[in-house]
């Protein structure tokens, strides 16, 4: 018979206390299990159990103290905003959700801690092995390439002059009145390729442009440019000088996120906004990201260069969101091979990361030196990790800008999976990120969230 | 530049030879061709002609990913009772690629340079090296962000191959350039003839800058300026068909039991050049960008001792992944008109 191997994460103070109840009381409970005793449910980050099947676990069980009960008040309130996002990442990537469990035992419930583990166990049982490593998983015989409708929305031509000449004028403004020290803004390249171009006199302005091809997200360069910024010498008044920069609406809500986490302060930087009826992609048509975006008018600026518009949804529904149902509804091994043949091709350049503007780490967690989450190997397994694992990092972050996608060198739809999380969380939490200045629910612990008991 | 001799023995065939051939050569080795892979263009092993793209076109990634692999294990260590078990592992498979472009060719020759023309070969490239058999395919057209012809190369330039296809009319010209291509061509039975294929003509030329200007501007503003857009990302060296650093690490499998795999590196990375104690040489993005246009055209051709080699094939590939449009032909031509 198929004895799973399970690992279970025990909270010190509660769990891993319960089960020597359950001991005491010579209560049956599985002999497959491993436990691992942690400080606290609050300890056992996403990358850890990411981790943990990576290495081969059948199943991974994760106990704490019940709600209230933490030893460190909120420890548990942390697992308990953690485990759903991480175990709807999982599923979608292909592991069955049963695998995963987060479950409260107290160390006097040795009764419940022994039906606890014996359910799971039979659970993971009954799934038989896990095929989560992609090496030696049993081929997928009737496994279908999932249809991903390949469908254009019309990129409407907007007159664009208007635009540029707006940017163009504040720019001058701000350059000649010495407000911002540097303009980061929309440039053309000897191609003819719109880029983006740093601005810092007046006389440059006439280098900026407005046009259907804005699609990078400016606001990424900003916390790196400000350090650079601070580095330098200050001017006369003993200050540095602010940064101007020119953002879209989804990248404005980029700065309220970041301002959020207090990569940057408000005083430092002077925002352009411009109004967008979406980017045009390569080839025509309108951007990925764009067809389900409802913002027309920045969510923050100083500037506003355009008229306001209405918000209006180009779409009822984009394209990903039919491949996230198609996904949806498609068995777990399905999806795992759907995302194995897409990883496959992946080279680890991470253009993705780079292009991120909220994957600020100073150091990646994917990149260290030593192998501890992740080895350093491009390979199928490591470059999974890498995706969801960054995936994980961007929930309730990311703003759906589709840098990510739109630098990929090898055309992966990394994005599918920030929009799956993005929906996850508006379900769970009701929250939309970078609307306003608010640290993301699922990083933080307000007073009251959870009553006791 | 070694033109094509005019002269040289070709052999016209159709399309349906061709394809018949391919199938033929596809049932006894690893033949791997430019094939469709979940939408992106890739060298991947194929079945048989059917499963080569149509117009064979250049894919994403170049030919350098079949020598010199992503991901590679050296060794695999494993700790025994009585020691340590140290286990070389070499590749063995005898392989056949199709549809490689003249740049793709010519970025072989270049990675050969350093990976069997200094001693000592590298072992693993080597063995790679002599068991393929490149087959090449001349450029119909230039891509938009082709330049082969401003650094010496053509589109219907044969370096590196073993055997060159020219699309001629509706049908083919094969030419072997190699032992290991004649050998394949004589099996053939095809007819021989004389004419030769007419390549395209590029009409952008980009000046290489001479040694000088190199050594003259490596401490301008320039480099700091060009680079600010870069996202220090590391598409533009993963595609490139010359770029060759690599990390090498052990990993661990399971108890007792390690691999030593090495795999890709970039100098664009920040922790590229990073030594004990923290320090960086290169910390700034500018620093490490102008390592990347140094390397092609100034130290590469220092390394190998011809100061016409640059290790640029003008394959453009770099200029069409970037996303932030940073383009190496215009960091040429900056530099060629910097005080």
């Amino acid at each position: 018979m198929f004895e799973p191997k399970i690992v279970a994460f025990l909270c010190s103070w509660c769990s891993y206390t319960g089960a020597d109840t359950a001991g005491i009381a010579r209560l049956k409970s599985p002999a497959n299990l491993r436990a691992i005793r942690v400080p606290c449910s609050g300890r056992v980050s996403p990358e850890l159990i990411m981790r943990t099947f990576d290495q081969g676990a059948d199943g991974v069980l994760v106990l704490g103290c019940h709600i209230g009960e933490c030893h460190y008040d909120t420890g548990n309130h942390r697992a308990a905003k953690r485990l759903p996002v991480l175990q709807t990442l999982l599923s979608f990537g292909g592991l069955e959700a049963q695998r995963l469990r987060l479950d409260w035992v107290s160390a006097s419930e040795g009764e419940r801690f022994a039906r606890i583990t014996t359910e799971f166990s039979e659970t993971v049982r009954e799934l038989g092995p896990v095929h989560w490593r992609p090496e030696g998983r049993p081929r997928q015989e009737e496994s279908r390439d999932l249809p991903i409708p390949s469908r254009t929305i019309l990129f409407q031509e907007v007159d664009f002059t208007l635009r540029t000449e707006g940017i163009r004028a504040k720019a001058r403004e701000l350059l000649t009145s010495g407000q911002v020290g540097c303009l980061i803004g929309y440039g053309t390249s000897p191609r003819g390729r719109t880029r983006p171009a740093f601005i810092y006199s007046s006389e440059e302005s006439d280098r900026l442009v407005w046009n259907a091809d804005c699609t990078h997200n400016l606001s990424g360069y900003l916390v790196d440019k400000l350090a650079a910024n601070q580095r330098g010498h200050p001017n006369e008044n003993g200050s540095h000088l602010r940064i101007g920069v020119v953002v879209k609406p989804c990248d404005s809500r980029t700065i309220n996120v970041l301002l959020a986490e207090n990569q940057l302060s408000r005083e430092q930087i002077h925002v352009i906004g411009v109004t967008c009826e979406g980017m045009r992609k390569e080839g025509g048509g309108l951007q990925q990201g764009c067809v389900s975006c409802q913002e027309r008018t920045p969510v923050v600026y100083d500037t506003l260069v355009g008229e306001p518009v209405h918000p209006v949804r180009q779409c009822s529904s984009s394209q990903s969101d039919e491949i996230i149902a198609e996904l949806d509804k498609a068995r777990p091994a399905e999806r795992l091979e759907f995302w194995l043949s897409q990883f496959d091709h992946c080279i680890r350049c991470y253009a993705c990361r780079q292009a991120c503007p909220l994957c600020n780490c100073p150091t990646c967690l994917y990149e260290r030196d030593d192998s501890t989450y992740v080895g350093m190997g491009i390979g199928l397994n490591e470059k999974r990790t890498f995706h969801l694992g960054r995936a994980y990092h961007l929930a309730g972050r990311c703003v759906g800008c589709n840098e990510c996608e739109r630098a990929c060198p090898m055309d992966i739809p990394i994005s599918l999976l920030n929009q799956k999380l993005a929906v996850e969380i508006e379900k769970t939490f009701g929250y939309r990120s970078g609307l306003a200045v608010a640290p993301s629910p699922i990083v933080t612990i307000l007073s009251g969230e959870y009553k006791e008991g | 530049m070694s033109k094509p001799d005019p002269n040289a023995k070709s052999r016209l065939i159709s399309q349906t030879e061709l394809d018949s051939w391919l199938d033929g050569l596809a049932s006894k080795q690893t033949l791997i061709a430019p094939r469709d892979v979940s939408g992106v263009v890739l060298y991947r092993p194929v079945a048989g002609s059917g499963e080569i793209l149509a117009g064979v076109p250049r894919p994403v990634m170049s030919v350098k990913e079949l020598f010199f692999p992503p991901t590679e294990r050296l060794l695999r260590i494993q700790k025994t009772r009585t020691g340590i078990n140290v286990k070389e592992t070499l590749p063995e498979d005898q392989t056949i690629i199709f549809g490689v472009r003249p740049c793709d060719a010519r970025g072989v020759r270049l990675l050969d340079a350093l990976f069997l023309d200094t001693a000592p070969a590298d072992p693993y490239y080597a063995r790679r090296r002599a068991n393929t058999t490149l087959i090449g395919l001349a450029c119909r057209e230039l891509g938009p962000t082709c330049f082969c012809t401003s650094v010496g190369g053509a589109p219907d330039d044969p370096t590196g191959m073993d055997m060159l296809v020219y699309p001629a009319g509706s049908g083919f010209l094969a030419e072997a350039i190699s032992e290991k291509g004649h050998a394949l061509l004589a099996d053939t039975g095809w007819p021989e003839t004389v004419i030769g294929g007419a390549a395209p003509d590029s009409t952008d030329h980009f000046p290489v800058p001479e040694k000088g200007r190199w050594l003259g501007h490596f401490n301008d503003d320039y480099w700091m300026k060009m680079s600010e857009r870069c996202l220090s990302c590391r598409a533009c060296a993963y595609v490139c068909p010359t770029c060759r650093c690599f990390s090498v690490r052990d990993e661990m499998l399971g108890p007792g039991e390690f691999e030593r795999i090495r795999c890709w590196d970039s100098c664009a990375g920040e922790n590229y050049r990073r030594v004990a104690g923290g320090h960086r040489p290169r910390a700034e993005k500018g620093e490490r960008l102008r390592n990347r246009f140094y390397c092609k055209f100034l130290y590469f051709p220092g390394q190998i001792g011809r100061s016409d080699a640059s290790a640029c094939t003008g394959c453009g590939r770099c200029i069409e992944v970037c996303p932030v449009g940073v383009d190496i032909t215009e960091v040429l031509q900056d530099l060629e008109r910097l005080a």
